[in-house]
């Protein structure tokens, strides 16, 4: 359904932007992209730049024995987030917690988390 | 800007509509019994009234954070979609207690009834005449809708508003053509189970074809007025999924009680 929506934003945009904009203007409706407004259109704008995941929402794969020099960096574009880590493959609860920009933490598992900037949306 | 948040979920701004909607759905089925049991209609009117006020301003509001203000993104589009498939499903639900009520009386006939279907003495609509007519005009409503779809997928403008005219107009056919059976008919609701399966299933389903037009029309206002986008019309296709329920619970209601039920 959202794949579908995309799927079409994609087809229509990798023709040439003008040529899409004036058969569609000819048609009378005009662009997904040109259309939206506000938080969809910014959201729309990121896929459309290449970030596939614009709210920073999938699962991150740990770092590989992430220490406190190298911890696995957790995206945010605030000062504190809340993440979650799955200790274990098939383990059946989370370990949730705070992450603080500036004060990496480390899970009772061992492993190390930071917060880093990113942009929001 | 100034943000709180960086998720795509759309986390709405207090309404006063979903309090006054239960009061509203509150005094339509207390104004119901008040009908029933004291002949005074007046709640049940102010109820309907109600009702109909309230669904028209929390949906403009709807549409107002969606097209006007961009706060549908991707998840919340989603999120919609879903919400319109459990309701059409709810829906099913609902008319397959009608299609339980109606093979339960005349699967085995009763000897009060005469031991026969229809029972003795009721003469029921011949499914060769108008009740053909209507499936033919709501297939027909189901074909002119996905032309509509394909035309806004297409960007096609012009071709979808005709598509979606098309299929209002059939639907509206499709109504006067049932209410003019109704008012044909040669037994009542009151008759014996046959009137009372016959009245209730067809009424609701008459019901939901007003509804479903309904909910075309205003996607057709919408559409004239370009709310939407190819990829991204949400509201025109959920009526078209409601459209085509309407359509499937017409035909099973053709073939098992105008058809079978002869």
């Amino acid at each position: 359904m959202a794949s579908i929506m995309s799927r079409n934003l994609l087809r229509a945009s990798s023709r040439c932007l003008h040529t899409t904009s004036y058969k569609c203007a000819d048609k009378g409706m005009p662009l997904p992209i040109e259309h939206a407004t506000g938080l969809e259109r910014r959201e729309l704008e990121a896929i459309a730049a290449g970030n596939e995941n614009p709210f920073d929402m999938r699962v991150i794969k740990r770092v590989a024995g992430a220490t406190k020099d190298s911890p696995t960096e957790v995206p945010s574009a605030f000062e504190k987030r809340i993440m979650g880590c799955v200790c274990e493959e098939g383990a059946t609860s989370i370990n949730w917690m705070w992450l603080y920009r500036g004060q990496p933490k480390r899970c009772e598992c061992g492993h190390w988390f930071t917060l880093v900037k990113s942009n929001p949306v | 800007m100034s943000l709180h948040s960086n998720h795509p979920y759309h986390l709405v701004e207090k309404s006063p509509w979903p309090l006054i909607a239960s009061v509203s759905a509150l005094m339509m089925v207390a104004g119901l019994v008040k009908w029933f049991h004291d002949f005074k209609v007046s709640l049940f009117l102010f109820g309907v009234v109600s009702i109909l006020l309230v669904s028209a301003q929390w949906w403009r509001d709807t549409v107002r954070e969606a097209a006007f203000q961009g706060l549908h993104t991707l998840k919340v589009a989603q999120g919609m979609r879903w919400g319109m498939v459990l309701f059409i499903v709810s829906e099913l639900l609902f008319f397959f207690s009608f299609f339980w009520a109606y093979f339960h009386s005349s699967l085995s006939p009763t000897s009060e009834i005469g031991a026969q279907w229809p029972p003795a003495s009721i003469n029921g609509f011949n499914p060769f005449q108008i009740p053909l007519l209507n499936t033919a005009i709501l297939l027909a409503s189901g074909v002119t809708v996905t032309w509509a779809h394909h035309a806004i997928l297409e960007n096609e403008h012009s071709q979808s508003v005709q598509g979606l005219l098309a299929t209002v107009l059939l639907g509206g056919y499709f109504t006067f053509l049932q209410a003019f059976e109704y008012s044909e008919s040669a037994f009542s609701i009151g008759d014996s189970v046959y009137g009372a399966t016959f009245f209730v299933a067809t009424g609701f389903h008459g019901l939901h074809v007003i509804i479903g037009s309904t909910f075309l029309c205003v996607n057709l206002w919408r559409l004239v007025q370009g709310h939407f986008s190819s990829a991204h019309h949400n509201g025109v296709e959920a009526a078209i999924w409601y459209w085509h329920f309407v359509d499937v619970v017409w035909l099973f209601l053709y073939v098992s009680i105008y058809w079978w039920g002869y």
